[in-house]
C-alpha cells in the first residue's frame, strides 16, 4: 500500500522541490495543496499521512494548520519545511506538534536524512 | 501603465520563492539584532516603471539607504542598486526596541541606525538571493540616500539612472509591534533579463 503524502506549500515552485527531492523508491501517492485551508481539508480527506507542511502561507498559515490537526485529532506526521531559520521558529513547531523542522531550500540528502532518522524510509 | 520588462507567472513564482528563502535569513539576522521574534509573511514581488515609483509606500514620508551591487560580469551581468525604503513609524519602533531614548535619536544616531538594518537585511537577503541563482554579487558600502521624504523626491535629486525597479514588500511583524520596509532593487533592463534567465535555468532543473 502507498503511503498517502501531501506537499502543502503557497509556491508552485516549492512544491515542486520537494517533490523531485522524494527518495526515488519510497512507495507514496502524492497530492498537493497550495495554502493551509486546502493542506487541512486534504489531510481530513486522508491524503495526508505524511505531510510536507510551509510555514508562511496566505489564507491559513503552517502553524494554524498544526494547531487544528491537533485540536481535531487528525492522525497524520507532519515535518515542516520553511525558510524561516529562526531558533524559535523550530521551538514553536515542535511544541505545536510537528515531528521535524527542514530548512529550506530542501534538497533528496537533507529529505532522505530526516525520513531515516525517523524510519519513514 | 508602462511597457517595463515583466517576468512570467512562472518566473514571478520562482523568484518570490528565492526571495522567501532569503527574507528567513534576513529575518532571522533581524531577530538576533533586536532579540524578538520575528513573523515573516509572503513577499510581495513587482517590477515598477521609474514612472510608477511614487506608488512606493504610497507615497509616504520615508528614509532609505542605497547600496550598489554588482556580479563583476559587466554590462550584461546582475548589477543595480539595492534601497532599503523604512517608513517613519517603522524607524520608531525600530529605535524603542534597540533602546535608543529620544535623546540619542538625533539626526547622526538615526542614520546609524538606518545603516545598520540596511547592512542586515542586504547583507542577509542579497548574499542569499545571488547564492541561489548561483551568483556572487560585491557591494559598496551603504550610504544615507534621504530621511523624512518622498522617495520619488529622493530618486529625482539624486538622479539615479534606472530602467526598472523590483519591489520586493517585506513586511516583519515583531512580537507586539509590527514595522515594515520595503527592500527595491533598481536595475537596468539588461539585469532584469539576465535575471529571468537565471530563474529559467532554476525552473527547467525542476
Amino acid at each position: 500500500m502507498s503511503i498517502p503524502l501531501l506537499i502543502c506549500d503557497d509556491s508552485n515552485m516549492a512544491r515542486k522541490q520537494v517533490y523531485k527531492a522524494l527518495p526515488a523508491s519510497w512507495d507514496v501517492d502524492v497530492s498537493f495543496a497550495a495554502n493551509g485551508v486546502e493542506g487541512l481539508q486534504a489531510i481530513r480527506e486522508g491524503k495526508g499521512e505524511v505531510v510536507f507542511l510551509d510555514l508562511t502561507m496566505p489564507d491559513m498559515d503552517g502553524y494554524e494548520v498544526l494547531r487544528q490537526v491537533r485540536e481535531e485529532g487528525l492522525k497524520c506526521v507532519v515535518i515542516v519545511i520553511s525558510a524561516d531559520i529562526q531558533p524559535e521558529a523550530r521551538e514553536r513547531v515542535m511544541k505545536a506538534g510537528a515531528l521535524d523542522f527542514v530548512k529550506k531550500p530542501i534538497n533528496g540528502d537533507k529529505l532522505a536524512d530526516v525520513l531515516r532518522t525517523y524510519g519513514l524510509i | 501603465m508602462s511597457d517595463t520588462i515583466q517576468l512570467s507567472a512562472d518566473q514571478c513564482d520562482c523568484l518570490q520563492e528565492v526571495v522567501n528563502v532569503a527574507m528567513g535569513q534576513a529575518g532571522d539576522s533581524l531577530a538576533r539584532l533586536l532579540g524578538v521574534f520575528v513573523t515573516l509573511s509572503v513577499p510581495k514581488i513587482e517590477i515598477v516603471a521609474p514612472a510608477d515609483v511614487h506608488r512606493i509606500m504610497e507615497g509616504k514620508y520615508v528614509s532609505v539607504a542605497r547600496q550598489a551591487f554588482q556580479d563583476g560580469k559587466g554590462k550584461h551581468g546582475l548589477r543595480g542598486e539595492a534601497l532599503v525604503v523604512f517608513g517613519d513609524s517603522s524607524f520608531r519602533e525600530l529605535a524603542e526596541l534597540l533602546h535608543y531614548d529620544d535623546q540619542d535619536m538625533g539626526c547622526v544616531a538615526e542614520q546609524e541606525l538606518l545603516l545598520d538594518i540596511s547592512n542586515v537585511l542586504n547583507g542577509a537577503c542579497l548574499t542569499r538571493i545571488a547564492e541561489q541563482l548561483g551568483e556572487e554579487l560585491f557591494y559598496s558600502p551603504p550610504s544615507i540616500l534621504g530621511q523624512g521624504e518622498r522617495i520619488a523626491q529622493m530618486l529625482e535629486r539624486d538622479n539615479l539612472h534606472w530602467e526598472s525597479a523590483l519591489s520586493v514588500e517585506i513586511n516583519y511583524k515583531l512580537e507586539n509591534r509590527s514595522f515594515d520596509c520595503d527592500l527595491l532593487l533598481l536595475m537596468p533592463d539588461s539585469a532584469i533579463s539576465h535575471l529571468a534567465g537565471k530563474l529559467d535555468q532554476i525552473l527547467e532543473d525542476l
